[in-house]
């Protein structure tokens, strides 16, 4: 496969995506198929992505609007199931060194526990990296609205979450 | 907070100009509150990216510690080829790969050699679609560069056959007329006796072989049965 090709770029990009994706969803499962849907239509795409602007925004957008499209219809009804086990969850003492991928469940069901849209921006700034202004052009919003989802989404999961 | 909320976090995030930057931690530096607030929210920041973090390793590649996965177009094209840069690079593609094997969807950029496209899927074709439709592992064709290691029918019924040429090793199931590919592993540098090695051989290759497989391998005689029935 040729390295600079479409491909072997979002092929690099596929862990990345993988981590949005868990930020986004309530489990794995979810996460995973979200990722392969992500994959499927960023290659039927790939028309539409210009070369030489940045293939990880387009990707991430790609997936962020599929997220939209297809969990926030079934989201209403998952949340209502989950809530009881996800409240035991969020904010049970860690207890010592905590292995990050038993954390991992945890900062899931905290996350879950966020609109979404403070959820994507949170998952956008403070786990994928991104800059403010770039994030404001990946969602379509202005600065003050995408910095005032963040302080309220990292405001709540310190609440729920935050170490002793 | 004397500062605003949204001010006090631009500066945490580095996202403020540095004239504005200085006098918000100058703000921060005389304030035991929000001093605080910056350390919890940094720990809570790590921890929350160290979590997260797990899963941008994808787990195919620390099931695949030793081997890659390769295109066989890409092995022949560049068959003195350089190796993959860095792990990280051929972990992230063996997981596009595997990922879009095992769903049938990647649409694949291969056109020729051993591998077909059609239809999203990935097909044998060329030699390697010879060897699955000819060769007996009872009877191994002197010379081939390609050789059966097992043959089974999966959980659908349908005749499933593992392969090991110089390069790779994989496993193939019948699609109709064709040999539609579900996995395609690459051995080690240096590991000549991936050829030798009984397929299945390969750990990975023998979990697929493992997780698709409905009872045991077909013997010689059976082998044989299902050839002349091709292989249906």
């Amino acid at each position: 496969m040729d390295p600079s090709s479409f491909e072997h770029q979002l092929g690099i990009l596929l862990p990345r995506l993988r981590r949005f994706a868990h930020a986004l969803s309530r489990d794995a499962a979810d996460a995973d198929d979200l990722t392969q849907a992500t994959l499927e239509r960023a290659l039927r795409s790939k028309a539409q992505w210009q070369p030489g602007t940045r293939l990880d925004s387009w990707a991430y957008r790609i997936m962020r609007n599929l997220w939209i499209d297809t969990a926030r219809s079934r989201s209403r009804k998952a949340k209502l199931e989950a809530l009881p086990e996800e409240a035991a969850m969020v904010g049970t003492d860690p207890r010592g060194a905590m292995d990050a991928a038993i954390d991992l469940r945890r900062m899931m069901a905290a996350m879950q526990q966020l609109p979404e849209e403070q959820r994507e921006v949170v998952a956008l700034i403070l786990i994928e990296g991104f800059g403010y202004r770039e994030v404001c052009e990946m969602l379509d919003l202005p600065m003050g609205t995408v910095s005032s989802r963040l302080v309220r989404g990292r405001t709540r999961l310190l609440a729920m979450v935050g170490e002793q | 907070m004397t500062i605003a909320d949204e001010t006090f976090f631009a500066w945490l995030d580095g996202e403020l100009p540095p004239v504005e930057a200085a006098a918000v931690e100058a703000e921060v530096a005389r304030s035991p509150e929000l001093t605080l607030a910056a350390q919890e929210h940094r720990a809570m920041q790590a921890r929350l990216k160290a979590a997260f973090d797990t899963v941008a390793d994808p787990p195919v590649a620390q099931r695949l510690p030793a081997a890659e996965v390769i295109d066989f177009a890409d092995a022949q094209r560049r068959r003195e080829s350089r190796r993959w840069g860095s792990p990280v690079q051929w972990a992230a593609i063996a997981a596009t790969l595997v990922l879009g094997v095992l769903t049938g969807s990647l649409i694949s950029p291969l056109r020729s050699g051993p591998v077909d496209v059609r239809d999203g899927k990935l097909y044998a074709a060329a030699d390697l679609n010879d060897a699955l439709n000819n060769e007996l592992a009872s009877a191994p064709a002197a010379g081939a560069s390609v050789r059966i290691g097992i043959t089974f029918r999966d959980q659908s019924g349908a005749i499933c056959r593992t392969f090991t040429n110089a390069k790779s090793s994989g496993l193939a199931c019948r699609d109709g007329a064709r040999w539609q590919l579900r996995g395609l592993f690459g051995a080690p540098e240096g590991q000549k006796s991936a050829y030798r090695m009984a397929a299945g051989a390969d750990p990975n290759l023998a979990a697929l072989v493992d997780s698709t497989m409905a009872g045991n391998p077909l013997d010689a005689a059976e082998e044989r049965t299902a050839k002349a029935r091709r292989w249906r």
